[in-house]
């Protein structure tokens, strides 16, 4: 199991009125499976990757990354984990805008201390296999979208992760654009032996799964597989 | 300063700036052989001088420009060994010469040997320029210096009046006691030893001193906040791309450094932007201040912005641009990363 969580809850305070974004949420995620979870806007899809992702804290309940812990991790711990065993494929692609597609995917494994030159050739790599290799020097704002996201895949490749978390990767794409960012996905990870896991509030997007869940209001239901 | 030696005399009453009337009544030409009698007074040399001001202008240090009248026989109490600049020669009286200074010959496009006009109320006069002066003096440099004859017709009409003496003693040491001695006994006169007319010139002195360093604040303070606006529009625009840095696992520490360094360049960017700027707005305001055309103050600019203050300013623009790295460091550190992340942009 890379992931499991145990009624997993964050709760937002505005005021007087309380929104619980995940509610006591369980889930299990099994070694190199393809999960998604569908859901409507504002249901918790971010807060619960989010969570996942070590990006944000839970209010109760608890986060096992590959049967640990993680409440018991330390900042620096957390950080070590995003950056060696996660890759996170962003909505709004999230590319540094001053770097080169090339520089952008070589960014992690320059986090990582991977030697300059391994890492350029590694970046290649990666770019080729998301059929970039002609816009290794182009910036984020000469890209198309669906270019972005591309790269931005390469990027959360980068340091051969065990678990991708994308949030809504093909929110900001046309259907065409998007089914061919999830095909991507699916053949780079399937491959690889990756985990997936994906938001989506595309019906369509989430039927790619071997595992389906649905959101609604922070809780979660399993679909079908 | 002028006259150090020299007592200035002029009508009780008279208002006397950089030793020079500005404002007061006149003198009788007898006063001349007055003062010459008292004990004591070696020489005397008459002058007339005119302050002119700019009307629309606030008020000025520097005029817009000065006439003064004095016999060119004694032309070297007033200017020293000041030289001409080339070309020029020293005025024959009978031929109704004048000398100029380099500020008002500049601005008017005068050379040795242009016609010039000059007019008042009493008197209307084509008088020839024989020669400019090479002075760094403010005061001269807007001068024109006349043969006293022409500045009395000029001033009054006729030659009966002048409104200063020069007087000078016969010892130096006597200077205050020789004034004292012109004021007790000649009636309605002012006599001024050097140390008079500082007392009344230090006010005014301060008064450049305090607009020196409104300037000074004036560069100062523009290319400070060129600084932090740079590098807080910087932060805040990249707030999203450090919350990516953040997301993706980069240590705190190298976020710390990449923040820092970034923030500290472009402040510094900022900081050299702002001196250059700032430079110019002070030279702007100072020029319009004191009347003296812009291009002198560029043809000078490090005269007029001394090197020390330059580097008094880039060095704070170093240590501000620092801090504000470090401060913009800590801020991208402190950052709610799942809310920044949400943020649109
Ligand atoms: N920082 C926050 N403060 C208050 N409420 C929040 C905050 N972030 C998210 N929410 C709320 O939590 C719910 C889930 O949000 P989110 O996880 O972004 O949903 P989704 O990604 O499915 O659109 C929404 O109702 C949203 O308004
Ligand atoms: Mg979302």
């Amino acid at each position: 199991m890379i992931v499991k969580t145990q009624d997993l809850t964050r709760i937002y305070q505005l005021g007087t009125s309380i929104i619980s974004a995940v509610n006591r949420v369980n889930l299990e995620i099994r070694d190199a499976s393809f999960v998604t979870i569908l859901g409507p806007s504002g249901s918790g899809k971010t807060t619960l990757l989010n969570l996942i992702g070590l990006i944000d804290q839970p209010t109760s309940g608890k986060v096992y990354f590959r049967n640990q812990d993680v409440s018991l991790l330390t900042d620096k711990e957390r950080r070590n984990i995003r950056l060696h065993s996660m890759g996170f494929v962003f909505q709004t692609f999230n590319l540094l805008p001053t770097l080169t597609t090339v520089e952008n995917v070589e960014l992690p494994l320059a986090l990582a201390k991977i030697s300059g030159q391994l890492q350029h050739k590694r970046a290649i790599e990666l770019l080729t296999a998301v059929d970039l290799s002609h816009r290794l020097h182009h910036r984020p704002r000469e890209l198309s979208m669906g270019e972005m996201q591309r790269v931005a895949i390469a990027r959360a490749l980068a340091n051969d992760p065990c678990l991708i978390l994308a949030d809504e990767p093909t929110g900001e794409l046309d259907t065409e654009t998007g089914s061919e960012i999830i095909k991507l996905l699916v053949d780079l990870c399937q491959g690889k032996k990756t985990t997936v896991l994906l938001t989506t509030h595309d019906k369509k997007v989430a039927e790619v799964a071997d595992e389906r869940y649905y959101i609604q209001d922070g809780k979660l239901e399993y679909e079908s597989s | 300063m002028f006259f150090r030696e020299e007592i200035v005399v002029v009508a009780e009453g008279s208002w006397v700036v950089q030793a020079f009337p500005v404002i007061g009544e006149n003198l009788p030409i007898s006063t001349l052989e007055k003062v010459n009698q008292v004990e004591g007074v070696k020489t005397v040399v008459p002058m007339v001088v005119r302050f002119g001001y700019q009307v629309e202008a606030v008020i000025q240090l520097v005029p817009t420009n000065v006439s003064i009248g004095i016999p060119f026989g004694n032309l070297s109490v007033l200017i020293g060994q000041t030289p001409l600049k080339p070309g020029g020669t020293w005025p024959v009286v009978a031929q109704e010469e004048v000398v100029v200074g380099p500020s008002l010959a500049l601005e008017w496009n005068f050379d040795a040997g242009s016609k010039i006009k000059v007019s008042s109320k009493h008197a209307y006069m084509n008088l020839t320029v024989s020669g400019i002066l090479d002075t760094r003096s403010a005061l001269l440099s807007r001068s024109i210096i006349l043969p006293l004859r022409l500045a009395q017709q000029l001033s009054y009409g006729h030659t009966m009046f002048v409104n200063m003496i020069i007087a000078e003693p016969e010892y130096i040491d006597q200077q205050e006691l020789i004034a004292n001695r012109i004021e007790q006994e000649i009636p309605g006169l002012k006599a001024l030893s050097i140390n008079e007319r500082n007392q009344i010139v230090e006010p005014l002195l301060s008064d450049i001193e305090t607009w020196n360093l409104g300037l000074s604040s004036v560069l100062y303070l523009l290319s400070m906040i060129l600084v932090i606006m740079v590098s807080t529009m910087n932060i805040s625009e990249r707030r999203r791309d450090f919350a990516t840095l953040d997301a993706i696992g980069a240590p705190k520490s190298t976020i710390f450094r990449i923040v820092m360094i970034e923030t500290a360049l472009i402040g510094l960017l900022g900081g050299v932007l702002g001196v250059l700027l700032g430079s110019i707005a002070a030279v702007l305001i100072a020029s319009i201040y004191t009347s003296i055309p812009l291009s002198l103050f560029f043809a000078d600019l490090l005269a007029f912005i001394s090197p020390f203050f330059l580097t008094k300013i880039i060095t704070s623009t170093v240590v501000i641009s620092s801090i504000a790295g470090i401060l913009s460091a800590i801020t991208a550190l402190r950052i709610n990363l799942p809310e920044t992340l949400r943020a649109e942009y």
